[in-house]
């Protein structure tokens, strides 16, 4: 038993880096908003990061996902922790907790998330990884399917997290850190890239412009299945008749086809959606463009109000991106300070 | 053009690509996404790592550091090319009791200000209700994609002559009770559990088709029942049998009603040409 929980929060669950393979059954990926934030938490605390996003076969140890502000945590054995993403103000007792580097954590100690200051989703790393059952084969919490995390919810006040057997010694972990040049600024700004298609043709090329060129705010009314953006109405060519019929009336209605992680889905031209990674796997809307893999994160880690650019990029270039990113989730990118 | 002379190819980001075969709801393209899934598992590219059958599309995940997309379209091409013309597909058959016009679907329409939506169904359709639900029971249901949410699933009439259609709620309504039957245009849906959506509601089942801690044997190897070529024919039952059903589920003492087998899509076949004998010509174009 490490931490028994005072306070959950608006929403904390357990996730590590996902449940691919049963997009077919319907049942999302789920896993971290931000891959990135937790796989160097738990590279720093001597777990395993995982592989890739929904083509990796490990989903790795699994962390805390603490979502804005809130989150209280008694500390009940002596273990090292990392944390992560965004910077909720997270104390230690009444000490800040140092960021992106290890800290060990001893018993009666409290962790609290007390306010948020940039991003909107910290993560916790605990060596050794939390210790819930598997559901098919990953740790991850969809609270919408009722799976993973404990009892597939959020977690609450009074429940106690344990931990599996760290992998290495706690002396060994102390002092590691994540090389300042790879600690991500969050300004509230946002760039986005995406990858245009798979229903781009179905819109004016004036609205693809808009779309490319606009600032667009965060909705209030974004999870982690999906963010919601405000900005202009975009529209759609005119189409064939039959469609009314096997689509759907509004122009936005497109016989239902596969959802990716990331697609950006527009009913009726208004508040473009960005299906995230407990979203839907089929869907009747069309979908202007596609968030490449690599910056599902920068979606993941934005608040209501804030704004995003999305920058068409062509496949070729998300998979470096791609790469890029996950290169960096490696030791190499660790320092002893 | 609603069913595509050559499949068309569209990228989904960096992680998934789609084979589209057509725009419409019809069964023929149905088969055709199933049969190159079929093709597709039999031939296991490497880094091709999950394929999602749609109505009328095949999506595809993979793994862009152990093939480029380039790649992995020239080898679709060459297997959508040399596959053959699929005869039989493996497909279980599914009875499932359904509550047609329960009491939460008239309530979740009421607290939606929408009419009855079989009452309303019966008069777009110019029939009454009673034929509504005789029609839906008499057809068998052909599942032709899974997914929305976990065990969600779209379902065809295998019988052409089916002729109810339903348009969606205009504003889709804010939640949906768990287990509830629906429909669109002649697409039957299904609510595993409560969520938003705009189909017409036509009744409750007592059983689940979804199971997350996996009780009853039948979710031994997951949690979701529906299955992509899976056949479905829904039962009428009364208020006393729902409840009688019910409690029997609850105890772990339902038996599911799941034959294995195959269908010949010959069998579809047939009985489109006796439906297109006796009706009257669609337009150019369509199939």
């Amino acid at each position: 038993m490490v931490f028994e929980v005072l306070d959950g929060g608006p929403q904390s669950t357990i996730q590590d880096v996902g449940r691919p393979g049963y997009l077919a059954t319907g049942m999302p990926p789920s896993g971290a908003a931000d891959r990135f934030a937790l796989g160097v938490g738990n590279l720093l605390v001597g777990n395993d990061p995982g592989e890739r996003y929904l083509v990796g076969r490990r989903p790795g140890s699994a962390g805390l996902e603490v979502l804005l502000s809130g989150l209280k945590l008694r500390v009940l054995a002596e273990t090292v922790i990392a944390i992560t993403g965004a910077n909720l103000t997270a104390m230690l007792d009444d000490s800040p907790l140092p960021m992106w580097q290890t800290v060990r954590v001893r018993p009666g100690n409290t962790v609290a998330f007390r306010r948020p200051r940039a991003g909107a989703r910290a993560y916790i790393a605990v060596a050794g990884g939390i210790d819930v059952p598997a559901f098919a084969s990953s740790r991850a919490t969809n609270v919408r399917a009722f799976v993973g995390g404990i009892d597939g919810r959020a977690i609450k006040k009074g429940d106690v997290i344990t931990t599996l057997a760290p992998g290495r010694a706690l002396g060994h972990l102390e002092g590691r850190r994540l090389r300042d040049s790879l600690v991500p600024r969050f300004d509230g700004r946002w760039r986005v890239r995406v990858v245009l298609g798979p229903q781009d043709d179905l819109f004016l090329e004036e609205s693809i412009g808009t779309f490319l060129s606009y600032g667009w705010r965060l909705s209030p009314t974004s999870d982690r299945m999906g963010c919601r953006f405000v900005g202009p109405k975009l529209d759609f060519k005119p189409r064939p008749a039959y469609l009314v019929e096997q689509a759907g009336a509004d122009p936005s209605n497109i016989v239902d086809d596969t959802i990716p992680v990331g697609g950006i889905q527009v009913p009726s031209g208004l508040e473009p959606i960005v299906l995230h990674v407990d979203g839907p796997s089929l869907g009747g809307y069309a979908k202007i463009a596609t968030v490449i893999s690599a910056d599902l994160g920068q979606v993941g880690q934005m608040r209501p109000g804030e704004i995003a650019n999305f920058e068409a990029v062509s496949t070729n270039e998300a998979v470096e991106a791609l790469r890029k990113l996950e290169d960096s989730i490696s030791e190499a990118s660790l320092v002893r300070s | 053009m609603t069913f595509y002379r050559e499949a068309v190819y569209r990228p989904l980001g960096d992680l998934y690509l789609t084979v589209e075969f057509g725009d419409e709801l019809n069964l023929l393209l149905n088969f055709r996404v199933i049969a190159l899934d079929t093709a597709l598992r039999a031939t296991a590219i490497p880094g091709v790592t999950e394929t999602i059958p749609t109505n009328r599309s095949l999506g595809i995940v993979y793994d862009p550091f152990v093939i480029t997309r380039e790649r992995l379209v020239s080898q679709l091409k060459e297997i959508e090319q040399r596959m053959g013309e699929i005869k039989e597909l493996p497909s279980r058959h599914i009875t499932i009791p359904i509550w047609y016009n329960d009491s939460w679907s008239q309530e979740c329409a009421k607290a939606h200000g929408a009419p009855n939506n079989l009452e309303y169904m019966a008069e777009i359709n110019h029939t009454s209700v009673g034929d509504v639900i005789r029609a839906h029971a008499a057809t068998e249901w052909w599942v032709s994609a899974v997914g929305f949410q976990p065990a969600c699933y779209q379902a065809l009439p295998l019988d052409p002559a089916f002729s109810v259609s339903a348009p969606k709620y205009p504003r889709p309504r804010k939640w949906t009770p768990e287990r509830i039957l629906c429909q669109a245009g002649k697409l039957t849906s299904f609510y595993p559990v409560r969520s938003p959506g705009g189909y017409q509601l036509l009744g409750r089942t007592p059983i689940e088709l979804y199971d997350p801690k996996q009780q009853n044997r039948v979710f031994r190897d997951g949690p979701v029942l529906p299955r992509v070529s899976d056949r479905h024919t829904y039962v009428p039952i009364d208020e006393a049998t729902y409840w009688q059903i019910r409690r029997q589920y609850e105890a772990g003492a339902y038996e599911y009603q799941i034959r294995e087998g195959s269908y010949r899509l010959q069998d579809y076949l047939d009985k489109l040409a006796v439906h297109n004998r006796h009706r009257v010509p669609q337009a150019p174009g369509s199939v």
